[in-house]
């Protein structure tokens, strides 16, 4: 026994580690063998019986998986876009041209301390991020990206949003309620009071688009509006556009409508209390929801996935890798070199202070960047859904990029300016907007 | 009434429970008829303690707030965060020492603090300031009021959730700064006044970087201005917000442009004029309406103006020297000596007595900033929080100033 002992004690952390890990990972990984042997063939025939589940589960993992990249990109973009305004230059030290900063900030954000203040609420103080985000990211469940990617494809799918969209709401109440601190009280009440006023003509704007579409559906609502970009329905409805763009705006909590977290008044309104990650969940939701609400405004007015114009060069390619066959082999092992290096010969003989390795690390990355860039070249002409991808991001951003612009531009509107803006114009012009839009349905038609 | 005393941590009525400490807030016990109507609360009322750390307060002041929803009933403003004793130091320091003790006052234009000091110890001594000397007090004060109000349009912008006009404005700050460092070997806190004149002459980086930024300031100045002067919400949400009528500002003693924002021409500079002024050319821009846009507007309308008295002082600069012939020990004889100087927040007064040492036997400074912070409870009931922001950042209150 005294041996055993004496002997671990002489052991290094990482060897004792290694003892114990390694046995340990061998008897695992033979239970593991085992158990999906057995169990493997009956979860197939159960998820086979249940496609729509499975369908289910994988959407909402790829959704919960992509929304954090695009609360980077977003966050990244505000950065470098709000400093261009501001005649700053913006974050340039992390990655290229600062690229990095947002993801450097998410990690700062998680690995600051969880701080739970005396007195809170400690259930729903912690609840309520988990609210706030999963809200958001459920909004994602019913947005089509490209035709047949969208997780799920409801038939109710506004009715659905709007619903998702309104119980928000419920987690900020629940962050304000449970703060502890009239700050955040505050917050929380003006975003209930807002989130009431902007839901109603936020929902009767798109009444026109339903009635046009004759359907809730969000990708039957693209479907109708393919075509050239003359086809969309901001044509239709340009009142419906204007009107949602506003209420969106209080939806998202954006400036100039940002009443929830208005810094200069309350502090960080609902988040005052919050640090750590669970402050950054109501930092990425609010990022995210920027994304969601530019999207979705995206689907309704302007054709989703579909491109503006037919793409001048019609290119057809007809590749067929298996025909080259043993040259395929070849072509693998031999193109990254070749094209590594004849991406590095014009660094290697036009500069002298450039060394041979360094002229080769360059040709890398350049056959790199190439390659991506041909792939997704090949990915475009080949694959409808990639094509529908790039135009719904590339219209989305173009309306993240106009929220972006605003905050940088407007002060922040009185709560009681914001309310009655709400009232006396939104409501009565989205209304007028079903009116119209019935009149003229019912008279020309749906054409 | 029985007198009510102050409350000790040890009274047992006033004793918060173990499990309670540092949840509640206790209410403090009020110690005069205003305390006692203030801290009574009505049925849906709640104090709210804005400051002295928020972001919007200027630095240490704190507002606590009744509300009733978003309307506030009633406000107390609670000074003396950053109280030194200024008044006392100085006292205790020569009068050469003097100047560099005012200086961390109002420290956003530190120059007219000096200018206070030493206006009132020339007068003491019955110095004759050459005249070289006061137009280098004229241009570098005018700068510093630019500069001044460049930080106000800023902040006043941001306090209304507007994050653009601050950085805009402070690239001309920037400038004005780095100038008036090359003048005065600082950027915040000068130093640079002298009893009989002031610490060295003009150099050639101030000049060249005055010229270029002059040759500068009146585009970017209207660029500046389209920021804001026309945006919708902007504009609504300043008009007729905190609206000071003229009897009520000469009432409450209120200086400065808050004063000529209210239709009031008195400027110190044209009423009481002091230095070289009365040889320069310039207009005393005022507005009729009195509330926080005309206040806002009007710092942009005397921005012009020292514009104006800058490139004058520039084109007029006489020769000669600095400062007086003047012994190293200053020794007043006894007797007291008053002076005011328009900065660019009000008047700022300076009232010092002698006794015959190189001390003064009293020194008072009155700043403009705490008689507008006065006159927050009579602008505020009735409004909603969100106002405040407005009509605090419009007077433009600098807490050095206030609390000394």
């Amino acid at each position: 026994m005294t041996a055993v002992t004496g002997y671990w004690n002489r052991l290094s952390l990482a060897s004792r580690a290694l003892l114990v890990l390694v046995p340990a990972l061998l008897v695992l990984g033979g239970v593991a063998t085992v158990a999906l042997a057995l169990l493997l063939p009956p979860l197939l025939d159960f998820l086979g019986a249940n496609l729509g589940l499975v369908r289910f589960i994988i959407a909402a993992t790829v959704i919960i998986v992509v929304t954090i990249p695009t609360a980077f990109v977003i966050i990244y973009m505000e950065l470098k876009v709000i400093a261009r305004m501001n005649l700053r230059v913006g974050p340039d030290r992390v990655g290229p041209f600062g690229a990095a900063q947002s993801v450097v900030h998410g990690l700062k954000v998680l690995s600051k301390e969880d701080y739970t203040p005396a007195g809170v609420d400690v259930s729903v103080f912690t609840l309520a991020p988990v609210a706030v985000f999963l809200t958001t990211i459920m909004s994602f469940l019913v947005i089509p990206f490209a035709p047949g990617l969208v997780a799920q494809d409801l038939n109710i799918a506004l009715l659905y949003f709007f619903a998702i969209g309104g119980l928000n709401v419920v987690g900020l109440m629940m962050a304000g309620w449970a703060s502890y601190n009239k700050y955040s009280l505050i917050g929380a009440l003006r975003a209930a009071a807002q989130a009431i006023s902007y839901e109603i003509p936020l929902t009767l704007s798109v009444v026109g688009v339903i009635i046009l579409a004759g359907t809730m559906s969000t990708t039957a609502i693209v479907a109708q509006q393919s075509g050239s970009f003359l086809d969309w329905n901001v044509w239709k409805q340009p009142l419906a556009l204007l009107v949602f763009f506003i209420a969106a705006t209080a939806e998202a909590n954006r400036t100039p409508l940002d009443m929830t977290e208005a810094d200069q008044e309350l502090v960080a309104g609902f988040a005052t209390e919050y640090s750590g990650m669970r402050f950054g969940f109501f930092f990425f939701a609010e990022y995210v929801n920027v994304f969601v609400v530019s999207a979705i405004m995206v689907v309704l007015f302007f054709g989703g996935w579909t491109a503006p114009f037919d793409w001048p060069f019609p290119v057809q390619l007809a590749l067929d890798p298996a025909s080259l066959g043993i040259g395929l082999l070849f072509l693998i092992a031999l193109a990254p070199v070749l094209g590594t290096v004849i991406l590095a010969l014009p660094f290697w003989l036009g500069s002298s202070r450039i060394s041979t390795l360094q002229a080769l690390l360059i040709g890398f990355v350049l056959f790199n960047v190439v390659a991506v860039a041909a792939l997704l070249g090949w990915a475009f002409v080949s694959f409808d859904w990639v094509v529908g991808l790039f135009w719904m991001l590339a219209k989305s951003y173009v309306f993240v990029f106009v929220f972006v612009q605003m905050r940088a531009t407007f002060p922040r509107v009185r709560i009681d300016q914001l309310m009655g803006f709400a009232w006396k114009w939104l409501l009565p012009a989205a209304l007028l907007n079903i009116f119209v839009t019935a009149i003229a349905v019912s008279l020309v038609g749906k054409g | 009434m029985t007198t009510p005393t102050r409350p000790s941590l040890d009274d047992p009525a006033l004793a918060i429970p173990v499990e309670h400490a540092g949840i509640f807030e206790p209410i403090p016990v009020p110690r005069t008829e205003r305390e006692r109507e203030f801290y009574d609360l009505k049925d849906g009322e709640l104090l709210l303690n804005m400051g002295p750390h928020h972001p919007s307060t200027h630095g240490v002041l704190r507002v606590v707030l009744k509300i009733n929803g978003e309307q506030i009933v009633d406000v107390d403003p609670v000074l003396g965060y950053l109280h030194r004793g200024a008044e006392k130091i100085c006292e205790n320091a020569d009068y050469h020492q003097v100047i560099s003790q005012v200086d961390p006052l109002e420290y956003i234009s530190a120059l007219f603090n000096e200018w206070g000091a030493v206006l009132s110890f020339e007068k003491l001594l019955d110095v004759e300031v050459p005249r070289r000397a006061e137009y280098i007090r004229v241009l570098a004060g005018e700068l510093n009021r630019v500069a001044s109000h460049m930080l106000f349009l800023g902040f006043y912008a941001l306090d209304l959730g507007g994050i653009t006009p601050i950085l805009w404005s402070f690239a001309e700050r920037d400038e004005i700064m780095e100038a008036l460092a090359a003048l005065t070997g600082q950027k915040l806190l000068f130093n640079y006044f002298r009893i009989g004149g002031v610490n060295g002459d003009l150099n050639h980086e101030f000049l060249s970087r005055v010229g270029d930024w002059m040759s500068r300031a009146g585009t970017h100045l209207e660029d500046g201005m389209t920021l804001l002067n026309e945006n919708e919400i902007f504009v609504r949400r300043t008009r007729g917000i905190g609206v000071i009528d003229r009897e009520t500002a000469l009432r409450m003693c209120v200086s400065g442009a808050n004063l000529r924002a209210s239709g009031v021409p008195f400027d110190l500079r044209r009423a009481h004029p002091y230095s070289v002024y009365p040889e320069l050319d310039f207009d005393i821009p005022t507005r009729a309406e009195g509330d926080s846009l005309a206040r806002y507007l009007l710092r942009f309308d005397e921005v012009k103006q020292s514009l104006r008295i800058i490139d004058q002082c520039l084109h007029e600069m006489p020769d000669g020297p600095v400062m007086a012939k003047l012994p190293r020990l200053l020794r007043p004889r006894p007797g007291r000596a008053f002076s005011s100087v328009e900065a660019p927040r009000g008047q700022y007064s300076t009232y010092v007595v002698s006794d015959g040492t190189d001390q003064p036997f009293r020194m008072r400074i009155h700043d403009a900033s705490f008689l507008h912070l006065e006159i927050l409870g009579l602008l505020m009931p009735g409004t909603l929080v969100q106002d405040i922001m407005v009509v605090m950042s419009s007077l433009d209150p600098v807490m050095g100033g206030v609390d000394k």
